[in-house]
């Protein structure tokens, strides 16, 4: 099976849900889960392959410098399979989450099924060009996913997420510039087997402008500061979306830049020091919130930073270990999303203290939201404990002191992410409510399956990590080996 | 050498815009100068002084006074993304002047940290 069917069946059929609005109104709601659906099929058809041997689709027929490549690895199938499953279960929340107040819906679901392919593009191409234009997809259609409501607090987020994230893109485009100014070529492989011949005074600036203009939209520490605003104003699906891919793809393409194409192994002791303060400032900040999305949001740039201060430590169980986290957090961070969502809409506020007696009133969103919080706080047997061992694993093996510090500052995030999840939870069940408000309901059952299929995707993996470790130090492989990458793009 | 100068200033002046400016308009206009200039920058990498486009029309033509197309192709999509992203920037300020009545974002603040 072709890879490139990845991209393409998202993105034909994102154009395809407007002209389906001529002939059925319903239906169009339904084809970005057909769409994902696929998209899980393929990827898990192709994981047992690439984890052999990665595929490389030639686009256009001429050999691989001149061509754009794409990469399919066991990092880029991963990743596509992580976004299909997540893209899929909020797609299947979505429909009776968004609408149902006549308003037309198809622009929800084309810019959802955009912003999708766009970020399956990013993970699978070997271009570095192309993985700027997939980047674009994917940053338009979440701008303007976040303004979808169309009320004040959506719209002003979107207008500064679109300030920040277009001068991000700008610093992109210049370091693209600058590379295929010193290397006369785009291919990424092809830029990696060259590095070392270019004076690396030289490649310092395309490598701070690539990391600067990614790390806006990885919600790096100074970088962030449209994140807490864009995720807590955008509509619950899109936050969890956001929150569990959208930010994900910045991280993946910051690994690959510093991997694969530099192999700049010197700055990881500063992104580092980037991953630990972004951790600190993120969990710190979650703590002081009283509302509710806005509490998710630092606690996603808080997450970010313990991403990268794992994917940082450079060696391979550092790397399998941040991408354990990548997609603990992707579950677990879209769990909590999609609960806090119906349980805002009853609530009918964004406030924490107006959750209060929810675990009475709506058990199963309450219990969906707990064990969303206990997997990132990373208790067993949730999928959280895994991905947070073995960073601190990793870490006390590098046996340095510095890593032991950081180690130690590992488990002080985790202390206060704690402190907040558990003030939260705790209001859910144990605070007692006037029994004023009787209309409070249950979330309906299409919002609910989503949620327990990803409580026993969490507490599986959670139980049984041996299912994706394999894979995850495949991946590590991947991202680490960089003559493997070159020879298995020019058929050595 | 003059290219890669004019185009060096449009993005800083650009950026400069987008960092002290408040109104949003003014942001959308520095953020156009800003893609100028790197359209600029990257026409500049390929570009040849009296080169000729690198199309085999007739013979005996000297490859090396062919203009590199690839940096071409590059701004042609950079241009299409930039139009789309500042279109989108347009209609989010106009929507934001509906909800607020002003387009300063010094006076835009429902959202703090």
């Amino acid at each position: 099976m072709n890879p490139v069917l990845l991209i393409v069946i998202p993105l034909g059929f994102a154009f395809f849900i407007p002209l389906l609005g001529f002939i059925s109104r319903k239906a169009e709601k339904f084809i970005p889960s057909l769409a994902l659906l696929i998209n899980i099929i393929l990827s898990l058809s192709l994981l047992p392959s690439v984890m052999r041997k990665p595929i490389i689709v030639l686009l256009g027929g001429f050999p691989p410098p001149f061509c754009i490549n794409l990469f399919v690895g066991p990092v880029g199938v991963i990743f596509s399979l992580i976004i299909a499953i997540v893209g899929f279960l909020v797609s299947i929340y979505a429909w009776s989450y968004i609408g149902g107040d006549g308003k037309r819906e198809e622009k929800y679901h084309m810019l959802y099924l955009l912003l999708l392919a766009g970020a399956t593009g990013v993970v699978l191409t070997g271009d570095i060009f192309n993985l700027f234009v997939f980047y674009e997809i994917l940053c338009i259609s979440s701008y303007a996913l976040v303004a979808y409501l169309g009320e004040k607090a959506g719209v002003e987020s979107a207008s500064k997420y679109l300030i920040q994230g277009s001068v991000g893109s700008t610093l992109i485009l210049i370091a693209i510039g600058l590379l295929y100014g010193q290397f006369g070529t785009l291919n990424m492989a092809d830029i990696a087997q060259n590095i070392n011949t270019i004076n690396p005074l030289h490649l310092f600036i395309p490598l701070v402008l690539l990391l600067t203009g990614l790390g806006v939209e990885a919600a790096i520490f100074p970088l962030n500061a449209w994140l807490p605003d864009a995720h807590s104003s955008a509509p619950s699906t899109i936050s969890a979306i956001l929150s569990g891919i959208a930010i994900k793809i910045g991280i993946y393409a910051m690994a690959r830049v510093v991997f694969t194409i530099f192999g700049a192994y010197q700055i990881l002791l500063f992104l580092i020091l980037l991953g630990v303060i972004t951790l600190l400032v993120g969990e710190l900040s979650a703590f002081s919130q009283n509302n509710i999305k806005r509490m998710l949001a630092y606690s996603s740039i808080g997450q970010m930073g313990l991403i990268l201060l794992a994917l940082s430590i450079g060696t391979v169980e550092g790397i399998s270990s941040g991408l354990f986290q990548i997609f603990t957090h992707a579950f677990s961070k879209s769990l909590l999303f999609l609960a806090a969502g119906y349980m805002i809409y009853q609530a009918g506020s964004l406030k924490i203290s107006s959750l209060e007696g929810m675990g009475k009133k709506m058990p199963l969103s309450s219990l969906a939201f707990s064990i969303g919080a206990f997997s990132l706080i990373g208790l067993p047997p949730f999928m959280g404990f895994g991905s947070k061992f073995m960073i601190i694993r990793s870490l006390l093996e590098k046996g340095n002191s510095l890593f032991t510090t950081l180690a130690g500052i590992v488990l002080v995030g985790t202390v206060i992410e704690g402190a907040y999840f558990f003030k939260v939870i705790q209001r859910l069940y144990f605070k007692e409510t006037a029994e004023s408000e009787g209309g409070v309901k249950e979330a309906p059952v299409g919002a609910l399956l989503p949620m327990i299929f990803l409580v026993v995707l969490i507490i599986s993996i959670g139980v049984y990590p041996k299912m994706i470790t394999g894979i995850l130090n495949s991946c590590a492989g991947e991202l680490l080996n960089r003559l493997e990458y070159i020879k298995a793009v020019f058929g050595g | 050498m003059i290219y890669y100068i004019g185009a060096l200033g449009l993005i800083f002046i650009g950026l400069f815009i987008i960092m002290t400016r408040h109104n949003l308009i003014k942001m959308i206009i520095g953020l156009n100068i800003m893609d100028t200039g790197v359209n600029l920058f990257l026409i500049s990498i390929g570009y040849i002084r009296k080169g000729t486009a690198p199309i085999f029309s007739k013979p005996g033509i000297n490859p090396g006074a062919m203009v590199d197309p690839t940096p071409q192709a590059l701004v042609l999509t950079a241009i299409v993304i930039g139009v789309a992203v500042i279109a989108m920037a347009l209609s989010l300020a106009i929507r934001l002047y509906q909800h607020y009545g002003t387009l300063n974002m010094r006076k835009i603040k429902e959202q703090r940290w």
